[in-house]
């Protein structure tokens, strides 16, 4: 019904072109409701509207009363005391407002009236005029509204809702997004945006470059033989090898690799060693003694050493991580309707049941023991897993964050997403599972990273520029339908789809017959944007949440800078190897079960024949050399603030996330998760507000010349008596996270002090 | 008066010099410095016994790393001094008067283990012991634990400090004992009488009237008991309802009388009472329950409701094993264990139950606000003695009512108040003096802090006070020096005070009460008591809040139509019309809500915008009760964050708040008639806090841990490597500047 519908009523919209902005709803039945207040996309199309319905904020104070609209794309819902604001056009986001919810998020509808509740689905009806409709999202938010009145209308626009949401069926999806994005405005509109400069994509050859110059990694080269995916379909174009392995040298080895995913530069550790991922080799194959002297090059890149990481050894494979997740959600949002499926006494031992805390430590521990490794210097550290697609992401992107301060930054964490995770082919469409029809393959492992980050996040507050809210809009989105980024499984498949979003790479037309059936857009399809594109989905407000203000800015000295050779400063390390770069293998260690141990064996060609027991004798010498040197590296001290961030990993120390899953459940116990980190932000406003006044008032006067530090530095008497203030407070309270008011109120007040006296 | 320090003359001749080893030679050079180390002695402070060569084990594992130095055992601690006394440059910004940071008052030693040949053993006092373990480990009630070897010390001496320890710290003794004795008579002259002005103590009877004038309580103050007259037990003075006579007071010797707690401002009151002697035959205390529930309605003019705690919360016995089992999930020996625990560590914490006790205790407290804020019903809590969990509940429900209880100096006055007027038996259930006779010890105090942690970590920005200051005042409870938590009751002590002096001609003592921080530490670290994200009750002169703060000061309550008339009837009461629509029947929304039976308190009081001078409720769904992370694991290693966890937060908005300041001064040198809007009290003054570890302010300094940095419960152990470690953790140490 709503598929081709786009013809049944005109368009006459903001995009791509803002200034027209009047809002014409052609639709004969919603005519005389027509109000000024939602703007629809110009291929959406408002099913039904009621008014008034009361929505309760989260975390405290006061519902919002405003009108619900349900639309082809969304359940909007429009706050009366929003209207004003809505004068501000620019900062309306594109798709989603602050209170819409996406259909395609939207798991279950239920309708509440005193006396009974119904869960509804689209073909069944209505008997009751509901007084509440509960929508139970798949990103865990729990929204109700409550209808002033239970009327006819009120039942009306909650099958309305029902009858679109429709979960699971392609069609519906393809549908959903055609609402959104498949308008030609909108498709001019995205295709003019530009891109964040700060955005690295990871799509192009000078993408890499760019990442390799950053680190400092000097030995590696990006090479584009996988340019036309003919090597290895899932990995993305560029790829980055040691410098001195030859294109045609390399096209060899793809070949012993599962899907032909060979060992690959992830990053570079200012202290020397490398960090790479691949997946497991390729077991019946006949490695000539070329080829193998080729596959340890691409390991141990100029390293003497190298350790494989067995990734997926002692980890939740995707399936229990699926699992555990739904243990967690069922734990968190109870059996819909009934009350909190644990009693409060036992949820504490349920949450252990639910195994996910678990595996947030696995991974955790996993990527902590990694960041140890690397930070010994002068090793290369393969991440070793079956398909170097699901938990290679986690544990690289872990590794990094605990590692990178940039990676701590919002431009450097979407980087690194956009690196380990898009680029590197993680399956997000499968993953996902948005169109419900690969079940088998559903596994959030994406927001098992997010969580893991949510931990380090929590222990090291002040190390992290991103902030929780930046995590849970992640989170919130991933559910989403609607990005390039989580719609496809590949580079490759992405590329098909939004080409005209990379300019850098045409597709080769042969590829179009490979379009697979449920997304396949063809020509007329609708483009993806990339979820880094705040600026479309997400209000101001929220976006400048995503920076954390405490996080003190990063000095370039912190980090940033490599070592000026990349050679380690540490010659106890420096193994009578150093010319292994020849023919000689380098050592080969296997990290397993929390210890380095020798790996003759782990190689297939090197057990091949009778060179190995020679080669096991030949080196034993090093091998003890840097073995202790690796294992205290692995009980490391946590290593201040050069060091990697080593989370706590015991009980205690880790925590549920509550601003996430618990937020439908107890959306209205909840405080909101922002609250200290909305004083810290006040204060900081407050900050810059003093000094800008001051700055005026020097300005007016010339003769005091402030210093600021030294002021502070002088002694500064307590005064233990003088009151408090709560005017900085006072206005945040209650709001939860409306950060409006903070913005409304630093004016007033500078309108309040206009000028300073001369 | 006091013996001269640890050393003696004694331990120049080592007895041990045939089996020297390099250890031994570094012992003799530090024994130059350590006899010239005296320890800090408080006033009335007498070694017992004293021993030196002992190692303190910096680690409590195999490694077996420590510092050498004397163990003392003193009338007032178990003190160590180390002889590398070179880590004192950087004192801790945090540091108790009273006690340095390797000193263990004797009250607060909880257990001691003797390890010999391997083998642990917990040491009970009382039995004479002719050997001594080679291995002390003392675990504290503050939870800290302390590993101390005795082999290096000589015979004699380690034969002695065991045994002084044991009996001091282990064997019934009496209250005259106790160390606030013999530092009073000694120190009383220059410490008395200081009073903090804030706190009211309840001990007179002004004190009294001025809570009743201040809640507008509608009771009278009985002084029916002055010079403990009636009973031994009740403050000299107390309030009660005016129907009740000071012949009722004395019909049941103070049993089964309302004792008036705290008024709300609708007119209903709190109050508690004790049970009456179940002996009485039927007619006459019925008669007088009736008699006494009357004056409590005011001759019906408002409801009372009755709450016997003896059905609905734990009993005592039980609260005492579920804190044991809690508290041992912190107490980590081998600190492997730790590792392997970590995937039970949630079904270990449920099992011990105390979490939920301080659930319940919650849960009931907010009953009891609920009848007084939404019925307007009196309520009179029934206890057995009305001096235990009657003091949690009644102490709660003030705390989440009244914001002046919500204050530093109000909080103080609200343990007077509740727990030491009230007559909270602080001796026995401390059980200081080891008497074990006595009824059972139960941390009910400590209960009752827990629960106010509860609340503060879920409302931080409506309490004057900090974590710090809580965790403070737990710890406090274990110094045997304040009068406030030696004594069973008022009676108590003004009896032990003017007969434990041995001359009684004298002025009665005067023991320091727990309010006089600044025995315990200095403004600087003092300052750390204090929240600074508290918001402050409005003033309400100032134009600032003239828009849209009027919605927030509106009262939580209903309106009292009596006294407060709301500006803004009409739109309030469409409000509560449509929150009475909303809510009527049963709804969905019962999952959102665990507390059945204040489901409705509950959602009235969330539709109201926040407002922290008003009501306070406590989330009580299972993961919103939490574990009071810096009281329990301030200790261990490895549960610290280096240069992380929430401190870091606190420390930014500490410098922000400091950066304001000195703006705002700047500001208002500049310009002084614009200013006086703004004022910020002085948070923190000094450098910047060097909270570089999560646990801070308790451990500043950072005791490296020996352990994987990652836990592995699967690690097969290599080698130690210590020794190089070392060299690269002092590297490290050197640049570990936040």
């Amino acid at each position: 019904m709503l598929t081709g519908s786009k013809t049944s009523f005109k368009i006459k919209q903001l995009v791509p072109d803002f200034k027209d902005k009047t809002l014409n709803f052609s639709n004969t039945a919603l005519r005389s409701r027509e109000t000024s207040d939602f703007k629809c996309l110009p291929g959406e199309r408002v099913l039904q509207r009621t008014q008034p319905v009361r929505k309760p904020r989260a975390g405290r104070g006061s519902s919002l009363t405003g009108a619900l609209l349900c639309t082809t794309f969304r359940v909007a819902f429009v706050p009366e005391e929003g209207i004003a604001k809505m004068e501000d056009r620019d900062s309306v986001p594109v798709f989603l407002g602050e209170h819409d919810v996406a259909l395609a998020s939207i798991e279950r509808v239920v309708a509440v009236s005193p006396s009974r509740w119904k869960v509804l689905s689209a073909r069944s009806s209505l008997r009751f005029h509901p007084e509440e409709l509960v929508l139970f999202c798949r990103d865990l938010q729990v929204l109700r509204f409550h209808f002033e009145k239970s009327s006819a209308e009120s039942a009306e626009i909650t099958s309305a809702i029902a009858r679109v949401y429709q979960p699971s069926v392609p069609a519906s999806l393809s549908s959903f997004q055609r609402s959104a994005l498949g308008s030609v405005e909108v498709k001019q509109y995205l295709s003019n945006r530009g891109a964040d400069p700060q955005m690295n994509w990871f799509e192009g050859l000078q993408d890499w470059e760019r990442e390799l110059a950053r680190t400092g990694a000097t030995a590696w080269r990006v090479s584009s033989v996988n340019d036309r995916f003919e090597m290895a379909t899932s990995l993305p174009k560029f790829n980055v090898v040691p410098q001195r392995i030859l294109d045609t040298e390399l096209k060899r080895t793809f070949a012993h690799f599962t899907e032909g995913r060979i060992p690959r530069w992830c990053w570079h550790h200012p202290e020397g060693s490398d960090l790479l991922r691949a997946a497991s080799f390729q077991s019946n194959i006949y490695h000539e003694k070329h080829d193998a002297r080729n596959l340890e090059a691409l390991l141990f890149g100029r390293h003497p050493q190298c350790v494989i990481v067995e990734v997926g050894e002692d980890m939740p494979p995707p399936s229990e991580i699926q699992a555990a997740h739904s243990r967690l959600q069922a734990l968190c949002l109870g059996d819909i309707p009934a009350s909190l499926s644990v009693s409060d006494e036992k949820w504490l031992s349920s949450l252990e049941a639910s195994r996910w805390l678990d595996h947030v430590r696995s991974c955790l521990r996993r990527s902590a023991e990694v960041s140890c490794l690397l930070a010994e210097g002068d090793l290369a550290v393969v991440l070793q897993e079956a398909e170097d697609r699901d938990l290679n992401c986690v544990v690289s992107s872990l590794v990094q964050i605990m590692s990178d301060p940039h990676c701590r930054t919002l431009p450097g964490f979407q980087n690194l997403v956009q690196k380990e995770w898009v680029s590197a082919g993680f399956r997000f469409l499968h993953r996902n599972n948005y169109t419900r029809d690969r079940d088998k393959e559903e596994s959030p492992v994406f927001l098992l990273f997010l969580d893991c980050v949510w931990q380090l996040l929590q222990q090291f507050p002040s190390h992290f520029e991103i902030t929780e809210v930046f995590l849970l809009t992640l989170h919130d989105r991933a559910h989403l339908p609607l990005y390039s980024t989580f719609l496809f499984n590949c580079q490759r498949e992405r590329g098909r789809n939004t080409q005209h979003l990379s300019q850098s790479y045409t597709p080769v037309n042969g590829w179009q017959e490979l379009v697979n059936g449920g997304l396949a857009p063809g020509s007329g399809g609708p483009s993806f944007p990339p979820v880094w594109d705040w600026a479309l989905h997400c209000t101001p407000e929220r976006r400048d949440s995503f920076r954390n203000p405490s996080n003190t800015p990063l000095s370039p000295g912190t980090f940033s800078s490599p070592r000026q050779s990349s050679h380690p400063a540490s010659p106890s390390l420096s193994l009578q190897l150093s010319d292994c770069s020849g023919s000689g293998p380098g050592l080969l260690l296997l990290f397993s079960k929390g210890s380095l141990g020798p790996a003759p064996h782990l190689l297939p060609w090197r057990n091949a024949g009778g060179a190995a027991s020679g080669w096991k004798n030949h080196r034993r010498a090093p091998f003890r050399d840097g073995l202790p040197r690796l294992e205290r590296a692995l009980k490391g001290q946590p290593l201040g603030p050069r060091g990697p961030l080593l989370p706590l990993l015991l009980g205690p120390c880790l925590r549920v996330w509550r601003g996430c899953y618990l937020r439908g459940a107890l959306q209205t116990q909840v405080p909101p998760p922002v609250s200290s980190h909305l004083h810290v932000d006040f204060l900081a406003s407050e900050v810059e507000h003093l000094r800008g006044r001051l700055a005026l008032a020097k300005g007016l006067d010339r003769h005091g010349n402030c210093k600021r530090a030294e002021s502070r530095g002088t002694n500064r008497k307590p005064r233990q008596e003088t009151t408090n203030h709560n005017f900085l407070f006072a206005g945040n309270r209650g709001t939860g996270c409306s950060p409006e008011r903070r913005y409304t109120q630093t004016p007033t007040r500078g309108q309040k002090h206009p000028k300073l006296p001369p | 008066m006091l013996s001269l320090g640890s050393g003696g003359g004694k331990s120049t001749k080592p007895s041990f010099v045939s089996y020297v080893t390099p250890e031994d030679m570094k012992i003799k050079e530090k024994e130059e410095g350590l006899r010239s180390k005296h320890p800090y002695l408080l006033p009335g402070e007498v070694v017992f016994c004293s021993a030196n060569h002992v190692l303190k084990y910096t680690q409590e594992d195999a490694s077996q790393r420590g510092v050498y130095g004397t163990l003392l055992c003193t009338n007032f601690k178990i003190a160590f001094i180390s002889g590398e006394s070179a880590s004192q440059e950087t004192a801790p910004p945090f540091r108790n008067k009273l006690l340095s940071e390797n000193d263990i008052p004797l009250t607060c030693v909880d257990h001691i283990y003797g390890v010999s040949d391997e083998k642990k053993k917990l040491i009970i006092g009382g039995q004479v012991k002719s050997k001594y373990p080679s291995k002390l480990i003392i675990q504290c009630k503050d939870l800290r634990v302390f590993h101390f070897s005795l082999t290096y010390a000589k015979e004699e001496e380690a034969k002695k400090i065991f045994q002084g320890i044991v009996h001091h710290s282990l064997e019934p003794k009496s209250l005259k004992c106790v160390f606030a004795f013999s530092y009073c008579e000694t120190a009383s002259t220059s410490q008395a009488s200081r009073k903090s002005s804030l706190t009211l103590m309840f001990e007179t009877k002004e004190d009294w009237s001025m809570e009743l004038g201040r809640t507008k309580g509608n009771c009278k103050v009985s002084s029916a008991n002055e010079d403990y007259a009636i009973s031994e037990k009740l403050p000299q003075f107390f309030v009660v309802p005016f129907a009740v006579s000071d012949d009722d007071i004395l019909r049941f010797l103070g049993k089964g009388i309302p004792f008036w707690c705290w008024s709300h401002h609708s007119g209903c009151a709190l109050f508690k009472m004790a049970c009456l002697p179940t002996i009485q035959e039927d007619g006459i205390s019925q008669k007088y329950m009736h008699r006494m529930l009357d004056a409590v309605t005011q001759d019906q003019l408002c409801p009372v409701k009755i709450e016997d705690l003896s059905s609905c919360l734990p009993a005592l016995q039980d609260l005492q094993l579920s804190y044991n089992k809690f508290k041992q999930l912190f107490l980590i020996d081998s600190t492997t264990e730790f590792w392997v625990s970590d995937m039970k560590w949630f079904s270990s914490l449920e099992n011990s139950g105390w979490l939920e006790i301080i659930r319940q205790c919650l849960m009931k407290a907010v009953e009891i606000v609920d009848y007084l804020e939404s019925a307007h019903t009196s309520v009179l809590i029934v206890e057995e003695h009305c001096s235990d969990l009657c003091c949690v509940l009644s102490s709660l429900v003030q705390i989440m009512l009244d914001p002046y209880y919500r204050t530093r100096s109000g909080f103080q006055s609200l343990i007077q108040k509740e727990w030491v007027a009230g007559g909270h038996s602080f001796l026995d259930r401390c059980n200081h003096l080891y008497q074990k006779e006595k009824e059972a010890p139960a941390p009910v105090f400590l209960l009752f802090l827990e629960c106010v942690w509860q609340l503060l970590q879920q409302h931080a920005p409506a309490f004057q006070f900090s974590e710090t200051y809580l965790t403070v005042l737990s710890d406090s409870i274990n110094i045997p020096l304040f009068s406030t938590f030696l004594f069973n009751s008022q009676h108590h002590r003004d009896t032990a005070m003017k007969s434990g002096h041995p001359e009684a001609q004298r002025s009665p003592l005067n023991f320091p009460s727990v309010w006089d921080w600044s025995l315990q530490f200095d403004c600087k670290a003092q300052s750390l008591f204090t929240n600074p994200l508290y918001v402050e009750k409005p003033i309400q002169d100032k134009a600032l809040r003239k828009t849209s703060h009027q919605k927030h000061q509106r009262q939580l309550s209903l309106p009292n139509t009596l006294s407060k008339p709301s500006p803004r009837k009409g739109f309030f009461k469409e409000e509560t019309d449509n929150l009475k629509k909303i809510f009527l029947g049963k709804r969905i929304s019962k999952w959102l809500n665990p507390t059945e039976s204040s489901k409705e308190l509950y959602e009235s009081w969330q539709r109201k915008p926040l407002d922290y001078q008003g009501l306070l409720l406590p989330y009580l769904d299972g993961p919103a009760v939490q574990v009071w992370m810096q009281r329990y694991l301030r200790w261990v290693p490895e549960a610290q964050i280096f240069g992380g966890g929430s401190i870091t937060t606190v420390n930014r908005v500490l410098e922000l708040a400091s950066e304001i300041q000195d703006l705002q001064k700047e500001v208002e040198r500049r310009s002084c008639r614009m200013n006086s809007s703004i004022a910020w009290k002085q948070v923190y003054s000094g450098p910047p806090l060097s909270a570089r570890l999560s646990s801070f302010p308790f451990t500043a300094t950072h005791a490296w841990s020996f352990k994987p940095a990652i836990p592995s419960s699967i690690r097969q152990g290599l080698g130690s490597v210590s020794s190089l470690a070392d060299k690269e953790d002092d590297d490290s140490q050197g640049s570990g500047v936040l």
